[in-house]
């Protein structure tokens, strides 16, 4: 009966010589797909450029459609921003890493500029409004996202700016390397639902604190770190004192 | 409590929001918070006073009512008022700067505001006496600060008119004499003499 594989010694030679054609045949496989892949990546590039090209002036300017095209680029796993290299294909079909880093620095301008009133620290909500302003109409507007994102972006750079999550869907940004402790925390959470007030009492009966403890948050928020301005003629009698956090109240002419 | 907002006074001046918010009020315990309350405080007072014309502000302004700075020094609808020390702090600072002046000299709880500069009331005084055709002529300073036609200069405190010649007459463009009923003084075109 003929045996395929043979035997003896040439039966080693055979089995050899079937490997390696395997193995050519595998690398030639692998080659195409590679190619195949290559070619789809490059259609996909093409596609995309040519969507961000197209839209540019939609990405930059609506932030809604932003919002919408960073989601779809998350869902797809590449980051608009993260570029293979700096001024690379991403950056010139979008223009999106200048846009970025411009936002960066008007929000640490004002972030800066409103430090002295503030310590360091302001709301969102204020914080978008002022970039906003600072942009101008033509600017186009910014989300919260945006800022949020360019934040993220500025990490790389030590300068300590953080976004803070205060309860119920308030965020505040912290411009300054100093850590908010949890009670401070909480203080500004209650503040900025009083439009920035805080008192002893009012910490003492929500939070169940001792005297001691609400006057010691509030009392190195005051002095220690800036971000607390004091009202000494607070109450009926024109005698109390009241804390305000300037980051949790509303500037209508700024 | 109330958000912060602007408020046209009485007399018709836009009140910044800041001045809506209590801690304003006070002299802040935190050294750059004051000096930003200090930078507002210095910005309204000087604006107020152009729109009002006042030259003068005393400390003891804040402690009674119905004076010229009542829409400043106080806000009746939060119930605040500035303190005493709060505002001659403010003035120290202000005549630091060479936005105000002690006067009289020697004490810090009364200053003149210089809403115009000195080196800016001596353009005004030549240009005032160039456009009334008052150059080369004898003034009393009585017919400079109270001309017979309101002029920028009516009311102008003695003080502040002195400086503003003294500033004139280092170019020549201004010299004092010594008149029968005091002091008067002689405007020349550019620098004349």
């Amino acid at each position: 009966m003929h045996r395929l594989g043979g035997v003896g010694l040439a039966a080693f030679d055979r089995q050899q010589q079937s490997q390696r054609s395997f193995a050519a045949l595998s690398t030639q496989l692998s080659r195409a797909q590679v190619d195949t892949l290559h070619a789809q990546l490059d259609t996909f590039r093409t596609a995309l450029t040519s969507f961000a090209t197209h839209h540019r002036a939609d990405i930059r300017g609506d932030p809604h459609f932003r919002h919408l095209f960073q989601q779809m680029c998350a869902a797809i796993g590449v980051d608009p921003l993260a570029g293979p290299r700096r001024g690379g294909w991403w950056e010139e079909a979008l223009g999106l890493g200048d846009w970025q880093s411009e936002l960066g620095v008007q929000i640490v301008d004002v972030c800066v500029s409103t430090r002295e009133r503030n310590g360091g620290l302001i709301e969102m909500r204020e914080l978008v409004r002022l970039v906003g302003r600072l942009r101008g109409v033509e600017g186009g507007a910014v989300t919260e996202d945006d800022v949020v994102r360019s934040i993220r972006a500025l990490k790389p750079l030590g300068a300590g700016y953080e976004v803070v999550d205060c309860g119920d869907g308030r965020k505040m940004v912290r411009s300054v390397v100093k850590e908010l402790d949890a009670d401070q925390m909480v203080v500004l959470a209650i503040a900025a639902k009083q439009d920035g007030r805080v008192d002893e009492d009012l910490l003492v009966r929500e939070r169940g604190w001792t005297v001691d403890r609400a006057r010691a948050v509030l009392e190195n928020m005051l002095l220690r770190d800036g971000t607390c301005w004091l009202d000494d003629q607070d109450g009926p009698d024109g005698m109390g004192r009241a804390y305000w956090v300037p980051a949790a109240m509303e500037w209508p002419d700024e | 409590m109330p958000s912060l907002s602007t408020y046209t006074t009485p007399s018709g001046f836009l009140l910044p929001s800041i001045h809506s918010a209590a801690p304003f009020f006070t002299q802040q315990p935190f050294e750059t918070a004051q000096s930003s309350a200090t930078d507002l405080w210095t910005r309204l007072i000087l604006t107020y006073a152009r729109h009002r014309r006042l030259f003068v502000l005393r400390v003891e302004d804040t402690e009674k009512t119905g004076g010229d700075w009542d829409e400043v020094l106080r806000n009746e609808r939060i119930n605040r008022r500035m303190k005493a020390g709060h505002l001659e702090f403010v003035l120290g600072s202000m005549v630091t700067k060479g936005l105000a002046a002690y006067e009289p000299p020697d004490q810090t709880r009364s200053v003149l505001l210089y809403w115009r500069l000195p080196e800016e009331w001596a353009e005004v005084l030549h240009e005032w006496a160039t456009n009334t055709g008052q150059l080369n002529t004898i003034l009393t300073f009585y017919e400079i600060t109270d001309p017979p036609i309101a002029s920028e200069l009516s009311g102008l405190p003695l003080p502040l008119l002195r400086n503003a010649i003294a500033i004139l007459a280092k170019s020549g463009r201004a010299q004092t004499i010594s008149i029968a009923d005091g002091d008067g003084v002689r405007f020349f075109a550019r620098t004349g003499r």
